[in-house]
């Protein structure tokens, strides 16, 4: 099916049409949801709410653009809806959360042989610092550089996502570079992995 | 180059965009200068952490999971072009037809006891039976008891 059948058959309440749809594009949906979250679970959750809006919204998809950009764009507003929702409720979870992720790392120390749990400590610590920092960018800065690292968009497709010209994302990945090496400059300095 | 330059750019010369001249002398000063180079390498790992996070496999139960998610909170079906038709007009029309036919009916058969009704006599109480025991037996008698 070409997309403009996907929609059309969508359009017309096509389950099938439906399956076909998440088939074809749940690893993009994923895979930009966990680029803004970075938890797997955390991204499957959101990455069912995208495809529940789009199978609800379909009758105002407009022909003109690509499905690739319309799911892109509702991936990144959910996602950053959940992040901003989840602040919220982050400040009552913190002392939850420390225990689960020393558990976490107790368990990884514990199964498999050491040097491959050292491997796995050290990565998960290294996954952690990037994600930290990731996560204390701009939120324009953090959308345009996960669309581009984790989904490899070109500054094109990405304008054309986020609704900005191609220069400010030149800017914008740029400025997210500039900040993130900052941050790791500073845990590397400190030790921190 | 002084290592502040160095470190400043070096995520630039890692994702290779940095102009060639450039990506020459901090490959240069790296090759060099311990402490930049074991900063480069760190840097290194901790970016390459992206690729090693991608999705690769999809979730098999995703699409499952996400139909009965729709059908648990299914939100009013879409309405069909042709249900304003049914439910504005032609059930209304259909009802006053039943109801029309149903006193029209109700007429035809009630025309011969009307008939009757002439020779025979009726007492009051005939007529009003359930009107008349409520007489007999007043409601307050059966709150009294
Ligand atoms: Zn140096």
């Amino acid at each position: 099916m070409t997309e403009a059948e996907i929609i059309e058959k969508l359009q017309n309440g096509s389950e099938q049409a439906f399956k076909e749809l998440v088939d074809k594009y749940q690893k993009l949906v994923v895979n930009t949801c966990f680029g803004m979250l970075h938890d797997k679970d955390d991204a499957e959750d959101v990455a069912q709410d995208v495809f529940i809006e789009v199978f609800r919204s379909v009758q105002s998809f407009r022909a003109d653009s690509k499905i690739s950009t319309w799911l892109y764009r509702i991936a990144v507003n959910r996602s950053l809806n959940f992040i901003r929702d989840n602040k919220k409720r982050k400040w009552f979870q913190s002392l939850d959360d420390t225990v689960k992720s020393k558990n976490a790392i107790f368990e990884k120390f514990t199964s498999g042989d050491s040097d491959d749990a050292d491997f796995n400590l050290e990565n998960n610590q290294r996954a952690n610092v990037l994600h930290e920092a990731i996560n204390s960018l701009p939120e324009n800065q953090k959308v345009a550089f996960s669309l581009n690292k984790y989904e490899d968009l070109s500054y094109k497709e990405i304008s054309e996502v986020m609704d900005l010209s191609v220069s400010s994302i030149e800017s914008l990945i740029h400025r997210a570079k500039k900040n993130l090496q900052k941050k790791l400059y500073t845990c590397y300095k400190k030790k921190c992995i | 180059m002084k290592c502040k330059t160095i470190h400043k750019n070096l995520i630039f010369f890692l994702e290779g965009d940095l102009p060639e001249k450039e990506e020459k002398q901090i490959e240069a000063h790296i090759s060099s200068c311990n402490e930049c180079s074991a900063f480069a390498q760190d840097l290194k790992k901790t970016l390459g952490i992206i690729e090693k996070e991608k999705t690769t496999e999809t979730n098999p139960f995703f699409y499952t999971r996400l139909k009965a998610r729709l059908e648990s909170q299914a939100e009013p079906a879409k309405v069909p072009f042709w249900k304003p038709v049914l439910v504005n007009i032609i059930q209304p029309v259909f009802f006053s037809i039943l109801l029309i036919a149903g006193i029209y009916t109700g007429f035809k058969i009630a025309t011969p006891v009307q008939v009757n009704t002439a020779s025979v006599h009726y007492t009051s109480e005939e007529i009003f039976p359930y009107l008349n025991e409520m007489q007999s037996e007043p409601i307050e008698g059966f709150l009294m008891e």
